[in-house]
């Protein structure tokens, strides 16, 4: 075997640089003094940089601050907004709503978005083809990234809102495209009873609004009991019943009941409609690639050599992404998942598309089906207010929707510390 | 070669390294172990120093070639494997012993550009069949890695790692199974009183250790070891050698070792690879003390790589 032993040329001559060392002081040479003074001006450079974009963000909160801070009542976290009395005004439905839309989608986004993930990063096909497909599916998820969110409100308004008509329309008392459950359908007819008593006539035929009592009939009272309706024609003489329980029975003939549902909280119809059911599944899409990234993010950072040990004891793959890689990369994943969600909370544009601007909610949602306000649009309706504490009102959400945001990163980094330490 | 120093091969477990034969086999051990008691309490190794593997083959590997995409790795290799014995690939880096010790197991599956060509047979199972399942033949074939890779658990729960991964046990069985496994592996008396502190803590000759009792189990016929030493310092590394030569009595063991010594100390047999081809093989001191092959002796008298 030929041996490669290092040789020096004798006849190359040492560089005057090496052969002077650092104790040369010639001009050309040493520039200890110029390389030190550059080095100091680019700290100083980054530290301004740093510093300037520190005071953006305490001249944002202190202008803040002082705008909201006088409406910083319990008002604010009670109350919901009223367009004639500004004071009494508050974000109570606002924040159940952003919460509950938030709940559907990490409901969504996670399991979709971490499986994904782990298809991408730890089932890489070895067919070339496949790969090929592979390779696609991960530019595209980079791409969609970048995607503004209002174009992801267009497409949950088409895609979720009206399901591109397939499953029929949602027109106020005409139609509510295909109910699945939780809902029945009845005619609200007033009785002789009076105070507004009104008994309830389940609804046969959904295509007529209305319904016109000529006979007696069969209905429910408001607590579901059966009971026989009896009719009372003023023209035929006979007298009015006196019984007030009997009055509650007996209705005027010709009265006409208008169409009534009673929904209970899971009534679930498709399409969705504008119902926070939609405006969850389209923050989805907008999270989706955030959460995919982060967790392949996270997953391409655990130690090969553990995957190997894994492998090497006979481990499926199956058994090794749940016992080795996803153990390893969950604090990562955790993170990207609250930080997507956090994103989620704060999204305003593909809401206003979904759901529309409108504020006039005083409760949380009621069933799947139903709108909701969320905090960010709630602070766009009233920064758009003309009256001064609109105005105080918007700063001080915006506060509020700043410590909710602080709170999930906060529960972030407390998770991923804790992680780290076990 | 040093015979272990069964007496005091270290203080802190002088106790244990004699009783180590002596503890009994957890009840449900994964695999039947296919060697009878006779051949691994035969303490002379006749069958090591006489050179004739006929009888007791474990492995046979015949016109091999493998390839990572279009760069051929390994040149139509064969080479036997004697049963209980251990047998060590020595060979400048890229000379494909590493390669080959990663196809015994098939963990050259998860490299999407390797293939490979021609006969591997363990007992008498076709290793490359596509229809070998390799849960099953890495759980016949253990593997310990270059650089010591505990998971981020417990000690108990490494060790259970790979008994947990393939059957259900109770937690008693589980227990003297990570009990017997650690002493096999000469861990036992240094972890015994932390057993559930992350093994991440131990050193570093401690963890490969760990690892070792981690391959064993699952209760593997073979062991392949992929330059177990070469990221321990020389204590550990003495330990680490100590172990494997106990180990053979009842583990056909394979090593990949870049050192010399370590490959004349612990070794029954030796392989030189050179370029992806086998270049000779024989019993190690045959091997060390009078080559066939000029490259050999170059080699071996570190004269290259």
């Amino acid at each position: 075997m030929s041996m490669t032993v290092p040789t020096t040329n004798p006849s190359m001559a040492v560089p005057e640089s090496i052969r002077l060392g650092p104790s040369a002081t010639k001009e050309s040479t040493d520039n200890a003094n110029r390389r030190r003074r550059t080095s100091k001006l680019f700290y100083l450079l980054c530290l301004t940089i740093s510093f300037l974009s520190v005071l953006v963000l305490v001249v944002l909160l202190v202008s803040i601050v002082y705008q909201g801070h006088s409406r910083l009542t319990p008002t604010l976290l009670t109350g919901s907004h009223s367009a004639l009395a500004p004071e009494t005004s508050g974000m109570y439905p606002a924040i159940i709503g952003s919460i509950w839309i938030c709940v559907v989608c990490a409901i969504a986004a996670l399991p979709l978005g971490i499986g994904t993930a782990i298809f991408l990063e730890e089932f890489k096909p070895a067919n070339r083809y496949l790969q090929y497909i592979h390779g696609f599916i991960n530019l595209n998820i980079s791409n969609l990234a970048g995607v503004p969110s209002i174009v992801y409100g267009l497409l949950g308004l088409s895609l979720f809102v009206f399901m591109f008509h397939i499953f029929g329309q949602i027109q106020v008392n005409e139609s509510s495209g295909t109910e699945i459950m939780g809902v029945e359908r009845f005619y609200q007819v007033l009785t002789l009873g009076g105070g507004g008593h009104t008994i309830l006539v389940p609804q046969t035929d959904s295509s007529q609004p209305t319904l016109q009592i000529t006979a007696p009939i069969q209905a429910v009272d408001r607590e579901g009991n059966s009971i026989e309706i009896s009719v009372w024609d003023p023209k035929s003489g006979e007298p009015k019943p006196t019984d007030p329980a009997a009055r509650q029975r007996t209705v005027r003939l010709n009265q006409v009941g208008g169409a009534y549902a009673k929904t209970s909280w899971y009534y679930f119809r498709i399409p969705f409609g504008q119902s926070f059911l939609a405006a969850g599944l389209t923050l989805t899409l907008v999270t989706l690639p955030i959460v995919i990234i982060a967790t392949q993010e996270s997953l391409r950072s655990v130690s090969p050599s553990l995957r190997e040990a894994s492998f090497g004891l006979g481990a499926t793959k199956w058994q090794t992404v749940r016992n080795v890689s996803l153990p390893a990369a969950l604090p990562g994943i955790m993170t990207g998942s609250i930080l997507a969600m956090g994103r989620a909370i704060g999204e305003a544009a593909p809401i206003l598309v979904v759901l529309g601007a409108s504020v006039a909610k005083n409760t949380g949602p009621q069933n799947l089906m139903d709108n909701v306000v969320t905090m960010p649009v709630l602070i766009f309706h009233w920064a758009g207010l003309q009256q001064a504490t609109y105005q105080e009102l918007a700063a001080a959400a915006i506060i509020v929707l700043l410590v909710v945001l602080l709170l999930m990163n906060s529960i972030a980094i407390y998770f991923r510390q804790k992680l780290r330490l076990e | 070669m040093i015979r272990p120093r069964n007496d005091n091969t270290m203080s802190s477990d002088n106790s244990d390294a004699a009783t180590i034969s002596e503890i009994p086999r957890p009840i449900k051990m994964p695999t039947p172990m296919t060697q009878s008691p006779s051949v691994t309490k035969n303490e002379s190794n006749s069958s090591a120093n006489t050179g004739d593997v006929s009888d007791q083959i474990c492995l046979t590997i015949a016109n091999f070639n493998a390839w990572y995409g279009s760069f051929q790795a390994i040149h139509d290799l064969s080479l036997s494997i004697p049963r209980n014995q251990v047998t060590a690939f020595i060979g400048p880096s890229g000379c494909g012993k590493s390669t080959l010790l990663r196809w015994i197991n098939r963990m050259n599956d998860i490299v999407p550009s390797a293939h490979g060509k021609g006969t591997l047979q363990l007992d008498e199972l076709d290793v490359l069949s596509p229809s070998t399942d390799v849960v099953q033949l890495r759980r016949r074939v253990g593997m310990v890695f270059q650089k010591p890779n505990p998971f981020p658990k417990t000690i108990y729960e490494n060790v259970a790692f790979g008994p947990r991964l393939h059957m259900k046990l109770r937690r008693n069985e589980l227990d003297e199974l990570v009990q017997w496994s650690l002493q096999k592996a000469a861990v036992w008396d240094e972890v015994k009183d932390r057993l559930h502190a992350p093994a991440l803590g131990l050193s570093g000759g401690q963890q490969q250790r760990l690892c070792i009792a981690r391959a064993i189990a699952v209760g593997p016929e073979v062991l392949l070891m992929d330059e177990p030493c070469s990221a321990l310092d020389p204590a550990s590394t003495l330990a680490i050698e100590e172990l494997i030569y106990e180990l053979r009595q009842q583990y056909t063991i394979v090593m990949v070792t870049h050192n010399m010594q370590q490959a004349s100390r612990c070794s029954d047999r030796t392989a030189f690879f050179f370029e992806g081809r086998l270049i000779e093989s024989g019993l190690t001191d045959d091997v060390f003390t009078k080559p066939q092959q000029k490259r050999t002796d170059d080699y071996v008298r570190g004269r290259f790589g």
